[in-house]
């Protein structure tokens, strides 16, 4: 992955010898953990949750939007996110599973990659989420990445932001599936105009170095405090973040997402490395 | 299949003239009594496309398995429903609520049971193909799977050709959710006895169906209360159901309400993860909460309401005459009838028993009978 990335870099910088000198190629990396283990399709992991539970993961997906670094003078700015098959408008797909199951792919993507104004970096910002202007079109004629089914969450009107499964996908495998929800539609106008609870997730890593550090999303920070062999009856098991499902309520705490009455508060599931 | 085949001959002619491959303009069948439905900017009806639709929704090549179509939960002789309670998805997987029936599903303001968000046929298609939660049709993840079966088929070739003739490579999800989504919006249903009533036949209705409407649009009961039962209120309109949308509808009319079919907790709760429109909104209000159906065909639509929890029309007059309904015992004990979300128009009333069989005999008077055996809804397979 650092090969593409300096590849990448170095032929940005050839580009943009060509006329526009002001900006410069970036490339920011994400990884999936569990705890200090890498993210492998399908691997088990143990001593997950305040119940010590082990879980077999089979799937670790998210979409990031409004990726923004800070420069030398303490603003951020954004980063123009390449077009392609991961990237499109404002908003990339992270995508850590490998096809081990029937509901992922083989290709896998763990950068975002885009440009910013040429300077000094040392902060980076973005929330987990598809921007609510994308998040209602028609899936059908979306394009990559936001045209794979399985991140569809179409009951719901929009995109499962943040996708992590467990088993084979059955109703008794644990699951996290994120997205906006309460959304309205409009019969006249033909979508949706608002939801009432958007649950993109607010990321600030205040020291990131885009060239050394990486983003990395950790599953065991992601269920800290959850009781995952427990499961509030006659709801899905794990959280399809269902407002009245406490199963949610400590992941939503470590995403930073109101729940239930409490307040919205910082996210740990993401870390600079 | 007349109308069909005069079509092909119109098309041959048209491409012998000239080479146009236009599809033939979209001719709506409707009563003077109804509006034309609303018809996206970006989907045209075309006789092309709508066939095609048929086709699409009786094909079981759109489960991940090959065992199930649109229609095997939306059968035409049940009105486009499976007479379940609750539907059986192609996994075995079971849905929390009941098959919806599909006829003039084109008119309603929001689809399926209580989804504020699914208000276009083409969108709602894609939860059952690609839904996971139940799964459904389980196509998720296996839509290029999908487009090699169908693009195998040299018939479909044909068919989306002819209903997309300015894409070039027309089958692909959008043009099949915009071909299902034409054929069910085809699927009007205005041809029952109530219908001819109204278009002017004093004929049409005996004296106790006319005796049934009097009392279902506001007439004054035995007990001497004027409009005692109420059913207009969210049963009105040409669709008989509030939620109704058409081409020329300027406002928003999706419409939710509670019933009082359950009262869990004395706050309102329904049965968990089946608690209407509360389970998108999350807003304690909208538990309980669902569209009220349209009730043309009812008679033929049977087990009712979201859960098939009530097996006939009479349970359901009585549900309503209580003002909710009293489950003494097991999980699902209380009292709707004290729901505080409950509509303030379900108060109960009085009725009598020749008063319960007229609104009866009114109700199967909306069955359209044409609607379960017109050729143009049936399924292609059967035939062949």
């Amino acid at each position: 992955m650092r090969k593409t990335t300096i590849l990448l870099i170095a032929f940005a910088w050839a580009g943009a010898g060509c006329g526009d000198s002001d900006s410069e190629a970036v490339a920011i990396e994400f990884a999936a953990k569990v705890g200090a283990q890498d993210f492998v399709c399908n691997e088990t992991y143990d001593n997950l949750g305040s119940d010590d539970s082990s879980l077999q993961l089979s799937d670790f997906r998210f979409y990031v939007q409004d990726v923004e670094l800070r420069n030398a003078d303490g603003e951020y700015v954004a980063v123009t996110l390449d077009s392609n098959e991961w990237q499109t408008s404002n908003v990339a797909l992270l995508d850590f599973e490998d096809g081990c199951t029937d509901l992922g792919n083989e290709p896998m993507n763990e950068m975002v990659t885009g440009t910013v104004p040429a300077g000094v970096y040392d902060g980076l910002r973005f929330k987990m989420g598809v921007p609510f202007e994308l998040n209602h079109e028609n899936p059908a004629t979306a394009p990559s990445p936001l045209n794979l089914t399985p991140m569809q969450w179409d009951w719901q009107g929009g995109y499962k932001f943040l996708r992590i499964d467990s088993g084979t996908f059955s109703m008794t495998d644990w699951r996290m599936h994120l997205g906006s929800t309460g959304c309205d539609g409009d019969p006249v106008a033909g979508g949706t105009t608002s939801c009432s609870t958007p649950n993109r997730v607010d990321v600030e890593l205040a020291a990131f170095d885009p060239a050394v550090d990486t983003v990395v999303a950790d599953f065991a920070a992601l269920v800290d405090g959850a009781a995952i062999q427990e499961n509030q009856a006659d709801t899905p098991v794990g959280c399809m973040a269902g407002p009245m499902d406490s199963d949610c309520g400590p992941l939503f705490e470590n995403l930073g997402l109101p729940f239930g009455g409490s307040t919205a508060g910082t996210q740990s599931f993401f870390s600079a490395e | 299949m007349r109308r069909f085949t005069s079509v092909f001959v119109f098309v041959l002619l048209a491409v012998g003239c000239g080479g146009s491959d236009a599809a033939e303009k979209w001719v709506w069948d409707l009563p003077d009594t109804v509006p034309e439905p609303r018809v996206p900017d970006d989907n045209p009806m075309s006789v092309e496309k709508v066939e095609l639709g048929r086709f699409l929704f009786y094909d079981k090549r759109l489960s991940g398995n090959q065992t199930q179509s649109c229609g095997t939960c939306h059968m035409q002789e049940l009105a486009f429903t499976d007479g379940l309670p609750q539907a059986v998805g192609s996994t075995g997987q079971m849905h929390p609520r009941g098959s919806m029936s599909i006829a003039n599903a084109g008119y309603a303001a929001s689809l399926t049971w209580a989804n504020e968000t699914l208000v276009r046929l083409e969108r709602q298609a894609l939860v059952p193909m690609f839904g996971e939660d139940p799964v459904e049709l389980g196509m998720a993840n296996r839509e290029d799977e999908l487009l090699e079966r169908l693009r195998n088929d040299a018939r479909y070739l044909e068919m989306f050709a002819a209903a997309f003739p300015d894409e070039r490579d027309s089958i692909n999800l959008d043009s099949i959710t915009k071909a299902l989504g034409a054929f069910q919006r085809s699927i009007t249903s205005f041809n029952s006895k109530v219908d001819r009533w109204q278009q002017g036949d004093s004929t049409a209705l005996n004296e106790s169906e006319q005796r049934g409407m009097a009392l279902f649009f506001g007439g004054t009961n035995e007990a001497g209360v004027a409009d005692a039962f109420e059913c207009f209120h969210c049963h009105g309109g040409f669709l008989f159901s509030q939620s109704s949308d058409d081409a020329g509808q300027v406002f928003d009319q999706k419409f939710f309400m509670n019933n009082g079919l359950y009262n869990l907790d004395e706050q309102g709760s329904y049965p968990p993860g089946n608690e209407g429109l509360f389970d998108t909104t999350g807003d304690p209000a909208d538990k309980g909460r669902f569209k009220p159906p349209s009730l043309r065909n009812i008679a033929l639509t049977a087990p009712y309401m979201h859960d098939g929890s009530i097996e006939t029309l009479e349970e359901v007059i009585d549900h309503y005459a209580r003002g909710g309904r009293h489950i003494e015992s097991g999980p699902y004990a209380g009292d709707g009838r004290d729901n505080p979300n409950k509509s303030a128009l379900l108060n109960g009333f009085a009725i009598t028993e020749q008063e319960k069989q007229d609104l009866i005999a009114f109700l199967r008077a909306l069955t359209d009978e044409a609607l379960r055996t017109n050729p143009a809804f049936s399924d292609p397979f059967e035939e062949q």
